[in-house]
């Protein structure tokens, strides 16, 4: 099965980067897990090719049929040991992110037979749970984190309702399947689900440039986990969901959030996979932001991202993208002090989080280790914000910052661009009435969102726990908590409370048997969840059971108004639902 | 003057007839790799002030005589390897311009300047060669990637330059090389060289100018080619 797949999969770039290899052995000091791991030469990516070469030799190549000992030709794997082997190596100890191609002096492009070996592991069915559960939902679903359509359409709604707060009137809602626009927007789900602030602010740099956009209802997830699995048929179903829906709506241009694969899937590799011409232009959405600046369409005052920054090169953009010098072009325009790291643009080192690893959580500590390299290039600039254009990115630089204890955070153009952002209408009532800081930062306050509710928090540390039954308690809800999955569940049985903050890692009975407890006990099933952790890996393991997903996802460590945004958020949504 | 005996003249025959089967069996290999389909990219051009597949291919092309655009040869470790890899494929041009001159105007070789200048690139390929196969027998990395053919293609070579230096010393006649022997033996090696090279490793240089222009072309065309430095 394997080799009438690779036969499928060959054309003649694959095959000159098959046969160009003379093990020169150049390659394995740009990779990050050889510079992590030097002891083991199992690292070095021309290794990781040749367990597409051996197999290539053994089938195509007459040297090889011949002679296999000889050229290291080789069967296709045998055993189910064989195969795990193969899963770890192509999956577990390589991102796909290119560098090792630039470093190649045949240019044999080692990235794209990893994930051709990616491709086919995942033909036989062999391939990390995370990827098998992320492709099918994209499969079924039409994108990769499993959101419901109502649940889209939902969050759309609740960003533009917040919108409209925010600036006073109900001008700038998100025009949601708008036919004739001129820009459809898509987005990575991680937007939807964990950072639907994103979709805010980018609804708000829409508004503010008068642009005549929308977002689909279908079609929207610019992501596209086919890149990662390395099975092209997924990659152009997905490619495709886009593209139909931009013909569909007769929109002028794609753009494209900041999200790198999703970039480099939509913009470039998801025309081939589908085998058809580009349906529209298509862009990222730092271009978009970038000409509305150039042009006049936006103002910005870098003053108000005052901190030093620099930016992280997502590989996707970067090497495969071409796309380096524009994000940095606006992060000068709306900030203060850039600090440029390196090796940076086409030679800048991988988050680790690329090539799908956020979802493949047994690889999580091996890949931590791999991602000292870009731990100690952010350390040395001294920065405090790290900016990247890339979803995947935010989630490994958030692990790789706690993991070596660095002391910044990250940040998308987005959020910059959106918080330099220069509106007349909301500018002048600043101007005029001086509001407290603390009433126009923490409504929650004065207006107790929480009142007459009552949460069980369930977190094992103490100063946690403490933590957020003071957030609760201060938004006016009753909080009742455990320490434990075994007390959690006898106290949501007992006291039925209207909402469960639940952390995932606890000793004993983990927070995903907890979770599964909850929902697949009468008296708790209707009790919604919001998921509370540390552990951003942990987070698919919990969406993969066989049980309806959380109603909410944050992550630590957790800004108090966006807890209670959220807590009020799915009450509101539960009530919505009872009626 | 070198007189060509009958031995020599057969010598230089197989070596001819080796010559030609390579060339065969190259041509083979070229059609061979040009029977698959070539991949093409529908996308547009990634970035219109950067895209451009001409401009990437070239410079991937000749890639090979910028070490300053690679970090793998840019670093001082790596420049050292990259010096050692144009003296030993220098070594490689000089030894096979010996295997030809040397029959048809083995005089010219024996003129000091031109003795020297091969001597040297010679001598300077054996020691890469060397310390090729210290470092592909000694570092674990490269014991794991190396298949047989990497380890007799580089012994054979080496063997090679070796027999090759006693030959050019037998053409200037210095250190008291006289036996035409060695230059037979010579080309005899250089025939075996050229009939397996196309079935090894070797023939690699068959290969670069469609990997380097076909990646060069591509990541040109998405506009991340000529690589921007750091």
């Amino acid at each position: 099965m394997m080799e009438e797949q690779l036969a499928k999969k060959l054309n003649r770039q694959v095959v000159g980067s098959l046969v160009g290899c003379v093990h020169c052995g150049m390659c394995d000091q740009s990779c990050h897990y050889v510079l992590a791991f030097p002891d083991d030469p199992k690292m070095t990516p021309s290794y990781k090719a040749d367990q597409v070469r051996k197999l290539f030799k053994a089938n195509h190549d007459w040297t090889g049929s011949v002679f296999p000992w000889w050229v290291g030709a080789d069967k296709a794997p045998l055993s189910d040991d064989d195969l795990e082997t193969l899963k770890d190596m192509a999956f577990g100890t390589c991102t796909n992110c290119r560098r090792c191609t630039l470093s190649c002096p045949m240019g044999v492009d080692t990235a794209t037979l990893n994930r051709i070996m990616r491709g086919l592991l995942s033909h036989v069915g062999v391939m990390p749970e995370g990827v098998r559960v992320v492709s099918k939902d994209q499969w079924e679903l039409g994108n990769q984190m499993g959101v419901l359509k109502e649940d889209y359409l939902d969050t759309l709604e609740w960003m533009s309702e917040e919108l409209e707060e925010d600036l006073g009137h109900a001008e700038a809602t998100i025009p949601i399947e708008k036919k004739g626009a001129k820009i459809m927007y898509c987005i990575n789900p991680r937007e939807v689900k964990y950072d639907p602030r994103t979709i805010k602010e980018a609804a708000l740099i829409f508004h503010a440039a008068g642009e005549d956009w929308t977002m689909p209802e279908e079609g929207w997830d610019n992501t596209n986990f086919g890149l990662f699995s390395g099975d092209d048929g997924l990659g152009g179903a997905c490619a495709k969901r886009e593209y139909e829906k931009a013909r569909e709506l007769g929109v002028d241009k794609v753009v494209i959030s900041e999200c790198g694969h999703g970039f480099r899937s939509t913009r470039f590799e998801g025309v081939n996979w589908a085998g058809e011409d580009e349906p529209v232009p298509m862009e990222s959405s730092v271009m978009t932001m970038l000409n509305y600046i150039k042009e006049g369409k936006i103002k910005v005052d870098p003053t108000r991202n005052p901190e030093k920054m620099t930016f992280h090169d997502s590989c996707n953009n970067a090497r495969s993208g071409g796309f380096y010098e524009e994000p940095r072009e606006l992060l000068r325009l709306v900030s203060m002090d850039f600090q440029e790291m390196y090796p940076n643009r086409t030679e800048g080192f991988c988050c680790t989080g690329g090539g799908g690893a956020m979802s493949m959580s047994e690889y999580t500590p091996r890949r931590l280790q791999s991602a000292k390299i870009k731990a100690d290039q952010i350390r040395a600039t001294g920065a405090k914000v790290v900016v990247t254009s890339c979803h995947n990115c935010v989630d490994g630089l958030n692990d790789l910052i706690k993991h070596y204890e660095l002391d910044c955070e990250v940040k998308q153009l987005v959020n910059l661009v959106a918080n330099a952002l220069v509106l007349d209408e909301i500018e002048k009532p600043e101007e005029e009435v001086h509001v407290p800081e603390e009433i126009t930062v923490k409504p929650v306050v004065e207006g107790e969102p929480l009142a007459g509710r009552k949460i069980l928090v369930v977190d094992d540390e103490e100063d946690v726990r403490t933590f957020l039954i003071t957030v609760f308690e201060d938004a006016g809800a009753e909080v009742i908590s455990a320490s434990d999955g075994d007390q959690a569940v006898a106290m949501a049985s007992e006291h039925q409370p209207d909402l469960i903050s639940l952390d995932l890692s606890m000793p004993g009975k983990d927070g995903i048997e907890t979770f599964v407890e909850l929902r697949s006990t009468a008296e708790t099933e209707e009790i919604p969840v919001c998921v509370v952790t540390g552990h951003p890996e942990f987070r698919q393991v919990i969406y993969d059971r066989p049980v309806p997903p959380p109603e909410g996802y944050l992550g630590k460590p957790v800004d108090e108004d966006k807890l209670v945004a959220y807590a009020s958020h799915i009450l509101e949504h539960r009530d919505e639902k009872a009626n | 003057m070198h007189e060509i005996s009958p031995a020599l003249h057969t010598a230089e025959i197989i070596h001819w007839i080796a010559l030609t089967v390579m060339v065969v069996v190259y041509t083979l290999r070229i059609r061979w790799l040009l029977s698959f389909k070539l991949g093409k990219d529908k996308s547009a051009p990634g970035n219109p002030g950067q895209s451009n597949k001409t401009k990437g291919a070239r410079h991937s092309l000749f890639n090979v005589a910028m070490p300053w655009s690679m970090e793998s040869t840019r670093k001082p470790k790596g420049f050292v390897f990259y010096i050692s890899f144009v003296l030993f494929h220098l070594g490689v041009v000089a030894g096979i311009t010996l295997a030809f001159v040397s029959t048809v105007a083995p005089n010219f070789l024996a003129i000091p300047a031109v003795g020297w200048t091969m001597m040297f690139f010679i001598v300077a390929a054996l020691l890469v060669s060397l310390y090729r196969i210290a470092r592909r027998t000694l570092r674990p990395l490269m014991r794991l990637i190396s298949t047989p053919d990497d380890y007799f293609s580089l012994i054979m070579l080496t063997v090679w330059f070796a027999l090759g230096l006693v030959t050019q010393a037998y053409l200037m006649g210095i250190w008291g090389v006289t036996s035409q022997g060695i230059q037979i033996a010579y080309l005899y090696l250089t025939s075996f060289f050229l009939l397996y090279v196309p079935f090894s490793k070797i023939s690699h240089y068959l290969y670069y100018p469609f990997t380097r222009i076909y990646i060069g072309r591509a990541l040109g065309h998405r506009g991340s080619y000529p690589v921007a430095r750091s």
